[in-house]
């Protein structure tokens, strides 16, 4: 069906040293639909990153099956992840990893610029002015990201992560480097984007935030507790 | 000093838990500080130390420089009797000897070893404040004229061919049917003053009575190279003065002299002095600065390594510095610590450094002494201690400075505040750029001069000589008794000795005279037709001669056996010497001068001019018959054969008694020889070239790596935003690609200030083919740059994102 976005099938990962293995996730199912807007939560060491990683083809799972917009994805070579994650996914990161030595405009033009086939520069610079107008910072295109507050810093984090239109924004503990004011409005930025119809699948270990979530999966030790609504709906 | 101690402890603590970081820098220092240690000893002794005579800025070297009709040099060598008369009349030097150099087989032993002689008056071991081992030097007993056959042997003969004998003094030992007695042993650190050639020491001395060209005693038309003159100038005179009063004394007699012979008109004597140093070292001083230049570099690019590699070590123990800090150590502790750790790196490194120091001089003086003047008296001495001493403290220095330079000890808090997040140490970017336009700079230049040295090394070694030496061994006689027998004599036992040796199963031909690499005299000759004066090379050949050297004969024809038997007056001359004569036409027919009322030459054949090895033009030589009583021969053996000393010598002994072999030498071994210092150049150039990428290319390895590393997590964001591995390595390379192009233009600047600087030496070396070099010396640079911009970051662009970005939140 066009409008699953994710569907994950017994997904797990295992980390093995030389003497131990960490089973980080046992057998995750999930699914995400179109105009979803999913929060993982638990608490420290349960798995959330690895999971956000492999959702985001930032890490290979061990076993199971992954598909995204009815693409298997389960076993690329790191040049084909890339591609995919290029066209497909939108990071945000918790401390935003922006460039510190790209401007504003070349941050969020970074992802449009590793794309197969480039745009042209007409086309970028409109697309980046569109969506540095959706965060609220077309104002601020030509400074560099440490003239920028946290906040400021993490909304421009959201228009690069929205500049390729991908399937699915991934989200890592938005909020977590900023101070609860800039943190909701980094909050109010994804509500609006989730009702104009972005997915966005989002980590965080804040109770409060998890909440506005439609849909709140909650991992513990490796494994989803809490059954998703919608998936079984 | 407890404190001390227990620093020291701490360094050595934590140093070996990193051997491969010791190791690393241990040998890169010790290495290069080595070679550098090793130039500098050199560098003194050569520039600085002053020879080992009392007074030795009074001694001169006195050169007899023969001037032709024009007023140039002709030749710089003394006539026997223009020696003599200086050395008796003179009144400007307080002390003076002459001196004479010869080879003459030792009869008396049973090995009959060829041993290099020496003849000298008395003044000669006093002026150079010799001390002696056993016995006496010697005295008024052994002065001009006396014919007192006795001889001082050096300590070296002594122990060699005497086994050290405590019985020595009074031994009689036999040279050309002259039994001298020894009466002393020169001591163990005389230092001979090596005038005659570099590396080339003398023996056995005798009183100068005896010397082998006192055949000459009377031709004041006849010079010879070896006669010498040294002479201790009076303190109140300087050396231009010494010139204009011995100049006119030696220049009158001579024209007196040789007023008879009409090629010496209008000819003139001009007296130099040459400060004995100046003789001794020659142009080695130009050699020894470009040594220290080139080490220096080498020492500059492990300088920037290693420092690299405190400051990547320093980055590792922030966390460690942090905790220090919390507990209250303030900057300078900090510092100290790392004093501590440098320190003792630098210790090891020197201690090593000075036993590289001492392998390079045993190999200088076993490899070098024919090259490098003065290589026997090195030793390790007070300057390379203090050199080793000041370079460890300095490195200890700088490295510490530049790790506590990194750290920002304001942030240090923070690090532990913040979980490991911060950057309390760090290079700086800058920092790191002018690293790497060092390193390229350096090496471009090192790895440039190298390859082009190394080249023009090569090209001499393989240039074709125009004669082959294959398989070739020449031989040489000498007579056991006082006087040479009559050529009538000598002929008949060549020609028996000829067919003795060609009765061996490896002899395939001979010719009965000196091979091409046996060197020529000169001679001065007029040309009947114009009347005009030349001194070409000669030599005396046999008529299979050219043949067998495979030397073409380009007109006229090749000696007969008749002319070598009857000693005809025929010459062949070489093609340059033919131009000369007759630039147009042929030279064939035209009739030669020996000068006075002899029989001139008529010229038969014209053959192609031969190069000899280190030789770059051809000069103008002429050949004659050598007749049958030459005591030389040049023998052909079958591929891949020898011929022994003992088969030699028993076909000598078979003959006759009364002759000795001299020498015998393999034609290859002595081109091979002449050509060291091409062979020397071409594989310490390459070697240098090697060592100097292999530097900079850990170097370069280890700055972009840390420069890779810090850009960790930004690589890791643009591949979770999608870059491929090949843009990344592309984005690398682009950003380094303009520092390493800074550092390759940075190696022209200095390049060209060089040239402007001293183009005059350097000159010499340029050619068009010196941009290919160039050309070559920056392809390999780039590569090796390409090399280390994407072996760093293969880790990981060849791994999930996650890996470069774990830790980022």
């Amino acid at each position: 069906m066009s409008d699953i976005k994710i569907k994950m099938n017994n997904i797990s990962k295992v980390f093995e040293t030389d003497e131990l293995e960490t089973h980080a996730l046992q057998n995750i199912n999930i699914t995400i639909k179109a105009g979803d807007y999913v929060s993982i939560s638990g608490p420290s060491g349960c798995g959330k990153s690895t999971l956000l990683s492999i959702l985001g083809l930032l890490d290979m799972p061990s076993g199971g099956e992954y598909e995204i917009e009815g693409v298997n994805v389960t076993d690329l070579s790191l040049d084909q992840a890339a591609e995919i994650r290029n066209s497909k996914i939108g990071f945000i990161f918790q401390s935003f990893n922006l460039i510190d030595e790209l401007s504003v405009f070349d941050n969020v033009a970074l992802p449009l610029r590793y794309k197969a086939k480039v745009p042209s520069d007409k086309e970028i610079a409109t697309r980046v002015a569109e969506c540095l107008e959706l965060v609220g910072m077309s104002h601020r295109s030509s400074h560099k990201p440490n003239q920028l507050s946290g906040g400021q810093q993490q909304r421009i984090a959201i228009a690069r992560a929205l500049v390729a239109k991908p399937a699915i924004l991934l989200v890592d503990e938005p909020t977590g480097n900023l101070d609860s004011k800039s943190g909701d409005q980094v909050m109010d930025v994804l509500e609006k984007l989730n009702d104009n119809g972005t997915t966005i699948c989002m980590v965080t270990h804040d109770p409060r935030y998890a909440d506005m979530a439609k849909t709140q999966l909650r991992l513990l030790d490796g494994a989803i507790l809490t059954t998703p609504r919608l998936a079984t709906a | 000093m407890n404190q001390f101690i227990f620093q020291q402890k701490q360094a050595w603590v934590s140093l070996k838990k990193k051997p491969a970081f010791v190791a690393t820098v241990v040998t890169t220092m010790g290495t290069t500080l080595g070679a550098l240690l090793c130039i500098l000893t050199l560098a003194y002794l050569l520039i600085l130390q002053p020879l080992p005579y009392p007074e030795q800025d009074r001694l001169y070297n006195v050169a007899h420089a023969i001037g032709d009709k024009t007023g140039e040099t002709n030749a710089e060598a003394f006539t026997y009797p223009g020696l003599l008369n200086l050395y008796k009349s003179q009144e400007v030097f307080e002390q003076a000897a002459i001196i004479n150099y010869g080879q003459d087989v030792l009869t008396s032993l049973p090995n009959q070893p060829t041993l290099n002689t020496g003849y000298a008056t008395p003044d000669w071991f006093e002026m150079l404040g010799a001390s002696m081992q056993l016995g006496r030097m010697f005295e008024a007993t052994e002065a001009l004229d006396t014919f007192n056959p006795v001889a001082i042997l050096t300590y070296q003969t002594w122990q060699q061919e005497f086994a050290g004998r405590p019985d020595i003094l009074d031994t009689k030992v036999s040279f050309s049917g002259v039994s001298y007695r020894v009466i002393g042993v020169l001591a163990k650190k005389f230092v001979e003053p090596q005038i005659k050639a570099t590396g080339m020491t003398t023996h056995i001395w005798f009183p100068w009575d005896y010397n082998l060209d006192v055949r000459m005693k009377e031709r004041w038309g006849n010079i010879s190279g070896s006669l010498t003159f040294v002479g201790k100038i009076k303190p109140t005179l300087s050396a231009i003065q010494v010139e204009q009063i011995i100049t006119p004394l030696v220049h009158d007699i001579w024209v007196e002299n040789v007023s008879a012979i009409p090629f010496f008109a209008g000819w003139s004597i001009n007296m130099k002095m040459q400060s004995l140093q100046s003789v001794i070292l020659g142009e080695s001083q130009n050699t020894v600065y470009l040594l220290l230049a080139g080490v220096l570099g080498l020492v500059l690019i492990a300088f920037a390594n290693i420092a690299n590699l405190f400051m990547s070590r320093t980055a590792e123990q922030q966390r460690q510095l942090a905790i220090y800090a919390a507990l209250g150590a303030k900057k300078s502790h900090l510092f100290k610590a790392l004093l501590a750790e440098s320190g003792l790196l630098m210790f090891m490194s020197i201690v090593l450094a000075l036993a590289i120091a001492a392998c390079g001089f045993y190999v200088m003086q076993s490899q070098l002494a024919a090259v490098l003047p003065r290589v026997n008296e090195l030793s390790l001495n007070l300057v390379t201690f203090i050199a080793a001493l000041f370079f460890a403290l300095v490195f200890s220095v700088l490295f510490a400075f530049l790790s506590s330079k990194m750290i920002n000890y304001r942030a240090l808090n923070s690090i532990l505040q913040s979980s490991g997040k911060g950057t309390g140490v760090q290079v700086s970017k800058r920092f790191r750029q002018a690293l790497i336009i060092s390193q390229v700079a350096i090496a471009t230049l090192l790895v440039f001069a190298n390859i082009g040295l190394f080249r023009e090394a090569v090209d001499t070694i393989t240039k074709p000589t125009g004669f082959s030496v294959e398989n070739m061994t020449q031989i040489s006689l000498s007579v056991s008794a006082s006087t040479f027998p009559p050529a009538e004599e000598v002929a008949p036992v060549m020609t028996e000795l000829k067919k003795k040796l060609l009765e061996l199963p490896q002899v395939e031909e001979i010719s009965q005279s000196g091979s091409v690499l046996s060197g020529f005299g000169l001679w001065a000759l007029t040309a009947i037709a114009t009347n005009e004066n030349y001194t070409p090379e000669s030599t005396g050949v046999s008529d299979n001669y050219f043949s067998m050297m495979g030397q073409a004969l380009l007109e006229g024809d090749y000696f007969s056996v008749a002319d070598v038997k009857d000693r005809n007056r025929v010459m062949i001359v070489n093609d340059v010497f033919a131009k000369r004569l007759s630039p147009t036409g042929s030279a064939i027919g035209l009739q030669i001068s020996p000068g006075g009322d002899r029989e001139p030459f008529t010229i038969v054949g014209v053959v192609k001019g031969v190069t000899m090895p280190e030789q770059s033009t051809i000069p103008m030589r002429v050949y004659t018959p050598a007749g049958l009583s030459t005591t030389q021969m040049t023998l052909r053996l079958k591929s891949g054969q020898t011929i022994t000393r003992e088969e030699v010598v028993s076909a000598i002994n078979s003959v006759s008694s009364l002759y000795a072999l001299f020498s015998l030498e393999v034609l290859q071994e002595i081109k091979q020889k002449r050509l060291f210092t091409q062979y020397a150049t071409a594989i310490t150039t390459a070697v240098l070239a090697l060592i100097t990428l292999f530097l900079a290319s850990i170097g370069l390895y280890g700055i972009l790596s840390y420069g890779t590393q810090m850009r960790r997590f930004e690589l890791g964001t643009r591949m979770a935003i999608g870059a491929k591995r090949k843009q990344l390595i592309g984005l690398i390379v682009k950003d380094n690609a303009w520092v390493i192009a800074l550092g390759v233009a940075f190696s022209v600047v200095v390049m060209l200030v060089i040239y402007i600087g001293y183009q005059d030496v350097i000159a010499v070396y340029l050619g068009l083919d010196l941009l290919a070099v160039f050309i070559f010396t920056v392809a390999i640079i780039s590569l090796l740059s390409l090399f280390a911009c994407y072996w760093p970051l293969r880790q990981f662009i060849n791994q999930p994102a996650i890996h470069s970005l774990r830790g980022s939140d």
